[in-house]
């Protein structure tokens, strides 16, 4: 017997050695195929929920063409003149009508620097650079140039505006995002209740008009545009009343009495 | 709302319950000794095959039976079973031989000892093969076992949530189920090494019987 246990040590340390190789590549195996599965879902989710985003982004861009190396900078500064565009409230009245043509005559305000040279040189083309609305009284104080003053005025009115606008387009941009999240959570609740006839087929669509309470409680269920099948309706809506209470948003400031859903229940 | 479950195969062991974590390291433990005893099973067993293979052709070649027995008696290190058989049988036939003992007396000890070489060979051919089959048809109920417990804290999760969905659960059975996967991996090896290691050994253990036989009849023809 001590013969033969000698004659296998060699084998011995090479079974140990190909063991742990088996065991290493199945490792190895499970580690990277198991992670390629679970990537690729994770990719595809972010990409919708930036989508709503991107789209309001673009039109606030084109609308300051003046800013254009800095759009991002504007805002910080824009949060101190706040306030004080206010004390001037009578512009905005008057802003629709430079507004309309500022986008275009964006020269008329540069035409006007090169004769305020001649009259005042030295104390205009300090709070030109400024634009601040601080200096400004004064210098309506002194009535001499009312006019150029309206367009200072104006001009920081309407860069207020378009600061506001800009903030305003970011909080709608996630305050939309919060609100198809919204949609969604409720539309998979409806849609994981959903029972379908056999009736079904292609990807119909249809939208409801649903009255809820506080808490998700479901008080009213009303067919906005049918799918054209009034089996796969009555599944929808009976699926809307199956789900209550509907799940509550992430912002409770989102809550909103009256929903308009829409569903397509045969969506892979 | 989207839930992005991160599902790779670390994520989803370290998030097992302890139990579940006990059960996988029990199985993996199981696999790599089962493994080790598949690759030591191979070599030995097709080292014994080779071996005896080699003997029986240099036997039945016509040699010259003490040179066989000098050579098989002088490298016992690296003799197959089918030659440490013929060692041990020729050794009493010898010996009995000396001692002037009839013809049957002689042929049946020969005999007795060419069988209990035998015997010690087969079963040192076959020791750990039952730790295969026992791994073989354990290993997939302690895989299971671990996946039912992780399903059944799956569930327990689950009854927390109002809204449940599939989202809530899925991660705790992936979870659970890699134990069974564990399982079936270290029992299907396993099973089919037993069933393949089993049956060279049959073969080989028929292969050494008809040479005992055969060789006794050489024995007997010797004396006469």
């Amino acid at each position: 017997m001590n013969a033969a246990q000698q004659r296998r040590d060699p084998a011995q340390w090479a079974s140990v050695a190909l063991a742990l190789l088996v065991h290493l590549a199945l490792a190895a195996f499970l580690f990277f195929g198991v992670r390629w599965q679970s990537e690729p879902p994770a990719a595809v989710q972010v990409s919708l929920v930036s989508q709503p985003a991107i789209t309001p982004a673009p039109p606030p861009k084109p609308a300051a063409p003046k800013p254009a190396p800095a759009p991002e900078p504007k805002p910080a500064p824009k949060l101190e003149p706040k306030p004080e565009p206010k004390p001037a409230p009578p512009p905005p009245p008057k802003a629709p009508d430079i507004k309309v043509p500022e986008k275009k005559p964006e020269p008329k305000p540069e035409p006007k620097p090169v004769p305020k040279p001649a009259p005042k040189p030295a104390p205009k083309p300090e709070p030109k650079p400024q634009k601040k609305p601080a200096p400004t009284p004064p210098d309506r104080a002194k009535a001499i140039e009312s006019s150029r003053m309206d367009e200072l005025l104006a001009m920081d009115a309407q860069r207020a505006r378009e600061a506001a606008l800009l903030r305003q387009e970011a909080n709608a941009a996630a305050r939309n995002r919060t609100m198809a999240a919204y949609k969604a959570k409720i539309q998979g609740k409806v849609k994981a209740n959903i029972v379908l006839p056999l009736s079904a087929s292609g990807n119909p669509e249809a939208v409801f008009e649903v009255t809820q309470a506080t808490g998700g409680v479901v008080l009213n269920v009303r067919l906005v545009k049918s799918t054209g099948d009034p089996a796969l309706d009555d599944a929808i809506k009976r699926a809307i009343q199956k789900s209550d209470p509907l799940p509550e948003p992430d912002d409770p400031a989102l809550f909103n009495r009256i929903l308009i859903l829409t569903f397509r229940p045969l969506e892979p | 709302m989207p839930i992005t479950q991160d599902l790779s195969i670390l994520s989803l062991i370290a998030e097992a319950s302890l139990l579940v974590k006990l059960v996988m390291a029990l199985l993996a433990v199981v696999s790599f000794m089962s493994w080790y005893w598949i690759f030591r099973k191979w070599f030995s067993i097709g080292r014994a095959r080779r071996k005896s293979l080699a003997f029986e052709r240099s036997f039945w070649s016509g040699g010259d039976l003490n040179q066989l027995f000098e050579s098989a008696s002088h490298d016992r290190h690296n003799t197959g079973p089918m030659e440490r058989i013929f060692e041990s049988g020729y050794r009493e036939f010898t010996k009995l031989r000396a001692k002037n003992a009839d013809h049957g007396t002689i042929v049946n000890g020969a005999r007795r000892a060419m069988r209990a070489t035998y015997q010690r060979e087969v079963d040192e051919l076959e020791a750990h093969l039952a730790f295969l089959a026992s791994v073989g048809s354990v290993s997939p109920y302690v895989g299971l076992f671990g996946t039912v417990w992780g399903i059944m804290n799956a569930f327990r999760g689950l009854s927390n949530v109002s809204s449940a969905t599939l989202a809530h659960v899925a991660p705790g059975i992936a979870e659970a189920l890699v134990a069974t996967a564990i399982g079936l991996f270290a029992a299907i090896p396993a099973v089919v090494a037993y069933n393949r290691f089993a049956h060279d050994i049959d073969r080989l253990s028929i292969r050494l019987e008809s040479f005992m036989e055969e060789f006794s009849n050489i024995l007997h023809r010797q004396l006469r």
